[in-house]
């Protein structure tokens, strides 16, 4: 029991990585963005063909979820920008179309370009004990990576001027640009940003399992949940939620087997949208 | 209000003119027959589509789900409990209606933007393949059903398949018609503009959007439980997203939303392109992808807007 919550909570930074991201590009830019896990499947598209080449591991993941974080500001400077041009809902249904039809064009390339190109990270050593719980040290990894961009996350938020004038435009684009604040170049970095956490989703996930090229959707509709039951506005909220969902996750596959548990996930995320639109935990900030 | 002028029922007439002689334009060889069946089927599902979307802006991201619900509804009554074919494709279609009127309901009622409702409908969506791939005692999972013998014996006849198709066609373009012309095509313009002035000048909102879906789904249900019996075999992913809601959307958009002849002159270039396409394999959905950002970015309008500003003529 205590191994399967253990899992749930790796699991559950894992789907917070995911989550963020979706969160923060629409608390700033109001734009859904439905190609995020297409980002992370970049990452590891990207990650997969550097190790194939020759790199060390660790730099073929870093530069990986880096060139998520590029394809990201691509995305932002080009395809978003007539989304920009709009407010409101209109911008909001635009940029829906728009990343939905950017996540087909990215799976139908991959999926014809590199059909089984797959990104796998094996740690040297299988399990370490911790206070008498043997523990992966793939989940040790992959936890500590999460946090890590978590604490990064929350001081650049916190203290940073950036992070600031995001928190800013976050409140309210139009008072926020009166203020003198760059609108436009703050939510590219932030695009960026959450593309770079998408591949670092991605990278971690490589530790327990393949990443190919078809798992765009699913990583797209994981993040989708986790925002929706945080509250699309709310970074702790969809945090928290991430942790949440992934115990919900670990301790239901394990009890109930996975599509049962699949079912679970997206009924929460209906009901949290129906019931609490504003998201369930989303009072949490 | 003349919904049924003489001039109303020409494009209607050509329409089912040209679509009754296209068998004989491209040949009645199966293959040219199951193409030119699928295109009926995607432009009917646009015409449905249209009316939610299009007419009362609600982005229903569910018309493959509402069609496999029906679809797999009515083949498993007929395997199952022996129904008549004709009662169960009735009942799906009852079934994806109601399904649709639900979700407007809630939707409505909740007040629940465009996005949300499409974020609603999308859930809706991936709830229905897993509950497909779950329900493996019914369903088959991925593998599918085989169809032959459980229907109305579609998938056999091959031009009177593409006859029938074409009746429901022109049937939902008949209804489409009736439907804009009249009293509910004044509410649904005045709540896609403002749904909160519409509700002060006495239009009854939630009931003309449940109206609207109702029809739609019910359009899509229809369409589905055929489409079942046609196609010989279901599986979840001849209802996914990728092979219905993103076809549906791009046909919709290319002919031109809020138009009677949109869909069909949509679906057709669809019909089309998808054809040119094909070699292609995998790529064809990276070809789905470049051409709904394409589309909505530089094409907004659609054909038919078009045609009727370049070549002024009052197109429908």
């Amino acid at each position: 029991m205590i191994a399967v919550v253990l899992d749930g909570l790796v699991q559950g930074m894992q789907l917070a990585l995911l989550g963020v991201g979706i969160t923060m590009v629409y608390g700033l830019g109001g734009v859904l963005n439905l190609a995020h896990g297409q980002l992370a499947v970049i990452a590891a598209v990207a990650a997969a063909l550097l190790l194939e080449a020759g790199l060390a591991p660790a730099a073929a993941a870093a530069l990986g979820a880096l060139g998520a974080g590029a394809a990201g500001v691509l995305a932002d400077r080009t395809l978003l920008l007539p989304a920009y041009r709009r407010r409101g809902e209109e911008r909001l249904l635009l940029a829906l179309i728009l990343t939905l039809g950017l996540a087909f064009a990215v799976d139908g390339f991959l999926a014809y370009r590199y059909p089984s190109v797959a990104l796998t990270l094996r740690l040297a050593t299988g399990a370490v004990v911790i206070a008498g719980i043997p523990v992966r040290t793939a989940s040790l990894a992959a936890s500590a990576m999460a946090l890590g961009a978590f604490g990064a996350l929350a001081l650049f938020l916190r203290y940073t001027l950036v992070g600031k004038a995001v928190r800013s435009i976050i409140q309210n684009e139009t008072g926020a640009s009166l203020c003198g604040i760059d609108v436009a170049r703050t939510r590219t970095l932030i695009v960026g940003l959450s593309g770079l956490l998408a591949g670092l989703a991605a990278v971690a996930q490589a530790f327990f399992s393949n990443v190919g090229p078809e798992m765009g959707p699913e990583f797209t509709v994981l993040a989708l949940i986790v925002a929706v039951v945080g509250g699309v506005r709310s970074l702790s909220g969809t945090v928290a939620a991430g942790l949440l969902l992934g115990l919900v996750n670990a301790v239901s596959s394990y009890y109930v087997g996975t599509y049962l548990t699949w079912i679970l996930l997206l009924l929460a995320a209906l009901l949290t949208l129906l019931v609490r639109p504003e998201g369930l935990l989303a009072s949490w900030t | 209000m003349a919904r049924w002028s003489a001039g109303g029922l020409v494009p209607l007439a050509a329409t089912g003119a040209v679509l009754a002689a296209l068998p004989w334009v491209v040949g009645t060889g199966i293959y040219s027959l199951r193409i030119t069946t699928l295109m009926l089927i995607q432009i009917t599902y646009a015409v449905a589509f249209n009316i939610v979307f299009g007419h009362t802006k609600q982005l229903f991201l569910c018309v493959g789900a509402l069609a496999g619900s029906s679809a797999y509804l009515s083949v498993i009554l007929v395997r199952d409990l022996r129904l008549a074919p004709a009662v169960a494709i009735g009942l799906g279609t009852l079934a994806a209606g109601a399904l649709g009127a639900l979700l407007s309901y809630v939707a409505a009622r909740r007040g629940l933007g465009v996005i949300f409702v499409g974020i609603v409908t999308l859930v809706v969506s991936l709830i229905f393949q897993n509950l497909l791939l779950g329900l493996r005692r019914y369903t088959n999972g991925e593998t599918g059903i085989v169809t032959q013998g459980l229907g109305v014996g579609l998938a056999g006849a091959a031009t009177a398949g593409y006859y029938v198709f074409l009746a429901v066609l022109l049937a939902a373009l008949c209804l489409y018609r009736w439907l804009i012309a009249g009293r509910p095509g004044l509410a649904f313009g005045a709540l896609s503009e403002d749904e909160l002035t519409a509700e002060l000048a006495g239009i009854d909102v939630t009931r003309y959007k449940v109206l609207a879906a109702a029809i739609g789904a019910g359009l899509i249900g229809l369409t589905g439980a055929l489409f079942a019996d046609f196609n010989g075999f279901i599986s979840p992913s001849v209802f996914s997203l990728a092979h219905v809601d993103i076809v549906v959307l791009i046909a919709l958009l290319l002919g031109g939303v809020r138009t009677l002849l949109g869909p069909v002159v949509g679906g057709a270039a669809f019909a089309l392109i998808d054809e040119l396409v094909r070699p292609f394999g995998q790529a064809t959905v990276l070809a789905y992808g470049v051409l709904l950002i394409v589309l909505f970015l530089a094409f907004r309008q659609g054909l038919v807007p078009t045609l009727r500003r370049k070549v002024r003529v009052p197109l429908p």
